[in-house]
């Protein structure tokens, strides 16, 4: 009994960590109408900006004040002007991509900056320890404790007793109808921003207070990750339900690591780290489903033209000539030891078939998903794991069994808003990278994929494999661009475009959204067995999460609506994770930027797309309406649409 | 054929008809305020049945709770002797209701003749994978083969829903970029592509001119003299009076007056709604309300 109740104790604390981190990100979302992914990096550069203060001998509780008073206001400031004022109302994939994009730029920048991590640890603002029903607590855990029921009460009374606070919830609910109101959005959103920037810091400087190990960057930006899951128990809205859900969280995981765990044996894996994310999965498909709505916005994007068939036969004929010659410069013989321009030239190919897979799931649905890289994973594992890994079937079977999971996790939340579709992918990612890769049975350090043998060909040499690579990248894209002439890609775009007609017209919305999915997940599965055949050994660090994030930036910064954005995405970020890892994120971060005034990405921005030429005919149009053409309807019904429907 | 003007009072009367939509005791609340109070109204087969009422009536909501896109607090809709209670709107699609919108709802990426392509090919299910082969180049330009040229027979399909809308000459331009007018014209072709039985119309004569208000006008009569039924909720007054063959008229969510163009627009109720106490003759002929 008295151990129940140290683990309640444990518990509890837990969960006000992950209730400090919510509360933050639900004032954030209700006030802006963004969820902001990079809350915890947020915190993350106030704690090392507050530790900075402090080993430079300023008083703690002034450094205290400094930061969370002065220093994050500010940055609340910058952000809502620099990144989010051109997003405003845009309830479409970029505001999500916004956030991540300065997400990977504050984690670049304390990479750089300070590093991996801080060897020192922080002293509390208050030392000594307590004994609470017989469990010692420290001090500071107490404090976080009282904090995060203070920020909640405090929360809950401004949200509903002030008119601010009610005039700030209003943005997220109806934008249009504040903007009647006479208050103006803009401010309110700024509010929302230094509000969410002020609770990200005092969250970050206590937890890293709390922390008795070293600061580290990844650590502490991906906190709040764990505040996902009670953030959406509490709708995104609700701050006592997401405090609640915050303590629920933590009960559950300190009671599954105490309690059930160990019956696992090491049999299972180890699910507590990605509890959580399970814990978010489950919350996500309770939530009820998004109504469909008729909201009158047009898309006045003008969308990149679209290959003919005989176009991209031939750019794929010309693209594979190219990849002969390159390989021409690879050794044709030696296995393993390849070099930069060999490793490089096989990531792009394979990141290659993910961003394609991201065009298609991104670029025509307008469907996020942040889970390839863990398809890829998966896709790895099987080729080194089937039939003695190197076999086609391993290839085949992971095809189709990352298609299977696919369908399997968009099931069930295919249904929700883009937004909730985000986070269940990300909860996947999450729960793949730190519950499942690391097992030693899975992917640990290192697994052994092995060369692929195909029939009557060897595909011993770095040419072969480089070649193989390039080969199913060209036919990818040849799938890809089919895909988007067929029946099926008129339907994606057009369920992007306008679910509500969309479903008027008597399409599924969600079949069409499971189907995108599954086939999204089957090209990274492939891609992920082409890199482990190529890499010839992977382990779990391959297919890290916050990696996958970053290279989604990057497709959707060079025009994630395209195949050569896809392309360009991969060749670009093969070559710098290889030159300059750290500044792989701040690329990322910075091209996002960018996508506020060029939402088409880099090759979509109108003095590039100048210079090809257009569809000859794509401009004919006549004079005026012809009105006396309307007499020829009723005998058009009478005769064909009946012989095609 | 002949004109559909000479057709037109045959079908008026109601009485002995034949309902293709009935809708029954339909309320429906936002938070406070009921945007519809116990809605009920039918829409006869073959015929083109007006719906009007001022701003804010409810008539959209309405539209809404037909085609699924609005869960009503009480009432049903029945569609052909159906209740539609837990039909999903997709379904409800492919049963035969199609509508336009009133705020538009175009696929604003693709072009006019895609937007009305995926109506068309919305029957085409997709374990119909030969239907796929048209998007290969090699499957593209043998017109008039069979399952080979499925793609360019729909295109051929679409241009012509597109001309009888009167959009001809206009099929590739991006559909978001044409102006409002058209816009709606698009989206009355996409409607008409999937053959619907009826067809929910809102506002589709703003944004056209007196010309081509008059060219809808005399589509929608064709329309119906085929077999279709139109629900039609229109501010132009001179196109309602001249098409329909019933009017029904809301004013804060309650029908106020249904019967015939002439016996509504004597109405003093309807009257009284339109201009408030001040005395006049509205709905007037050609009066923009
Ligand atoms: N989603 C909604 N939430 C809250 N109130 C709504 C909503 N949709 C409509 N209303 C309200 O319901 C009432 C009826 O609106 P509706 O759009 O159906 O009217 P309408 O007859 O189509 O008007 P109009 O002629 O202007 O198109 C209005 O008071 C409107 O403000
Ligand atoms: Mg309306």
């Amino acid at each position: 009994m008295s151990q129940f109740l140290e683990f309640t104790v444990l518990g509890l604390i837990l969960g006000s960590v992950y209730a400090i981190s919510a509360t933050g990100l639900v004032v954030t979302y209700t006030t802006s109408g963004v969820f902001n992914f990079a809350h915890g990096a947020v915190g993350m550069i106030a704690a090392y900006g507050y530790w900075e203060l402090v080993t430079h001998h300023v008083p703690a509780a002034l450094a205290m004040v400094l930061i969370i008073l002065v220093g994050a206001p500010l940055l609340g400031v910058i952000i809502e002007w620099l990144l989010m004022r051109r997003l405003l109302g845009d309830t479409g994939e970029r505001p999500i991509m916004v956030t991540l994009g300065l997400l990977s730029i504050l984690i670049g920048m304390a990479l750089v900056v300070f590093g991996e991590n801080r060897g020192d640890t922080l002293n509390p603002l208050v030392g000594g320890t307590f004994r609470i029903l017989g469990v010692g607590v420290t001090s500071q855990d107490l404090v976080i404790a009282g904090a995060a029921a203070a920020i909640a009460v405090a929360l809950r009374v401004l949200f509903h007793s002030f008119r601010l606070g009610v005039a700030l919830r209003a943005v997220v609910d109806d934008p249009e109808l504040l903007a009647t109101s006479g208050a103006s959005p803009v401010a309110m959103s700024r509010t929302g921003w230094v509000l969410g920037s002020v609770l990200a810091a005092l969250a970050g400087v206590l937890l890293a207070q709390q922390q008795q190990t070293s600061l580290d960057t990844y650590t502490l930006a991906l906190l709040v990750v764990s505040g996902f899951a009670a953030a959406v128990f509490g709708r995104l809205r609700s701050v006592p339900l997401t405090y609640a859900g915050g303590l629920v969280l933590g009960l559950a995981v300190i009671y599954f690591g105490s309690y059930a765990q160990p019956h696992l044996g090491s049999w299972g894996p180890d699910l507590s780290a990605a509890l959580p994310m399970i814990f978010l999965f489950g919350v996500l498909i309770a939530l009820p489903s998004v109504r469909l709505r008729a909201v009158g916005k047009l898309t006045t994007l003008r969308p990149p033209r679209v290959a003919s068939g005989w176009e991209s036969l031939v750019a794929a004929a010309a693209f594979f000539l190219v990849a002969v010659a390159c390989s021409l410069t690879l050794s044709g013989t030696v296995v393993g030891g390849n070099s930069s321009f060999g490793v490089v030239l096989d990531h792009t190919m394979a990141y290659g078939i993910v961003g394609l897979s991201l065009v298609l799931l991104i670029g025509y649905a307008g469907q996020v998903s942040l889970c390839q890289f863990a398809f890829m994973g998966i896709g790895a594992f099987l080729m080194g794991k089937v039939a003695g890994g190197g076999s086609l079937l391993g290839l085949l079977l992971a095809v189709v069994v990352c298609a299977a999971i696919g369908a399997l996790i968009a099931l069930p939340t295919v249904r929700l808003r883009g937004l909730y579709f985000a986070l269940a992918t990300f909860a996947f990612a999450d729960a793949a990278y730190t519950g499942i890769f690391p097992d030693t049975r899975v992917l640990g350090q290192g697994l052994n994929v092995g060369q692929i043998v195909l029939p009557g060909l060897s595909f011993g040499g770095n040419r072969a494999v480089f070649l193989l690579l390039a080969g199913a990248f060209v036919l990818s894209a040849l799938l890809v661009l089919a895909i988007r002439r067929s029946l099926f890609g008129r339907r994606l775009v057009a369920l992007q475009d306008s679910p509500a007609a969309y479903a008027t017209v008597g399409l599924n919305a969600a079949f069409t959204k499971v189907a995108v999915f599954a086939i999204a997940a089957g090209l990274a599965g492939l891609a992920g067995a082409l890199y482990g055949t190529a890499a010839g050994i992977v382990g779990t660090s391959d297919f890290d999460i916050f990696t996958g994030v970053i290279f989604v930036l990057f497709v959707v910064v060079w025009g994630v609506r395209t195949v050569s954005g896809a392309f360009l995405a991969a060749l670009s970020f093969a070559v710098l994770t290889h030159v300059w890892t750290n500044g792989v994120g701040l690329f990322a971060g910075a091209g996002i930027v960018l996508i506020g005034w060029a939402p088409n990405g880099i090759i979509g921005m109108t003095w590039l797309s100048r210079l090809v030429p257009h569809r000859p005919g794509a401009g004919r149009r006549a004079s005026t309406h012809d009105a006396a053409s309307l007499v020829g309807v009723v005998d058009t019904r009478e005769g064909d649409i009946r012989a095609a429907g | 054929m002949p004109p559909a003007d000479a057709l037109a009072p045959e079908r008026t009367g109601g009485g002995g008809s034949d309902p293709v939509l009935e809708v029954r005791g339909v309320t429906v609340h936002f938070g406070g305020v009921s945007a519809l109070t116990d809605v009920t109204l039918s829409v006869d087969r073959g015929s083109v049945t007006g719906l009007i009422g001022p701003n804010g009536a409810g008539k959209t909501t309405l539209f809404n709770v037909i085609s699924g896109l609005q869960v009503p607090n009480s009432g049903v809709v029945v569609f052909e002797g159906r209740d539609l209670a837990r039909v999903r709107p997709h379904r409800r699609a492919r049963l035969g209701i199609a509508r336009t919108f009133q705020r538009l709802e175009l696929f604003g990426s693709l072009t006019a003749e895609d937007n009305v392509r995926v109506g068309l090919e919305s029957s085409i299910r997709w374990w119909q994978w030969h239907r796929l082969r048209a998007s290969f180049p090699w499957a593209r330009d043998e017109a008039g083969d069979g399952a080979r040229a499925t793609g360019s027979r729909v295109v051929g399909l679409a241009d012509r829903l597109l001309a009888g809308v009167g959009l001809a000459g206009h099929e590739s331009e991006q559909s978001s970029a044409m102006p409002t007018g058209s816009a709606r014209m698009v989206e009355l072709a996409r409607a008409l592509a999937m053959q619907p039985k009826l067809v929910l119309l809102d506002e589709p004569g703003s944004g056209l001119d007196e010309h081509e208000s008059e060219a809808l006008g005399s589509l929608l009569q064709r329309l119906a003299a085929d077999g279709m039924a139109v629900l039609l909720v229109e501010h132009d007054m001179e196109l309602v009076m001249r098409v329909c063959d019933r009017v029904h008229v809301l004013d804060f969510g309650h029908i106020i007056a249904s019967g015939t163009p002439d016996e509504v627009r004597a109405d003093p109720r309807v009257q009284k709604a339109y201009l408030g106490a001040s005395a006049g003759s509205a709905p007037a002929a050609g009066g923009d309300v």
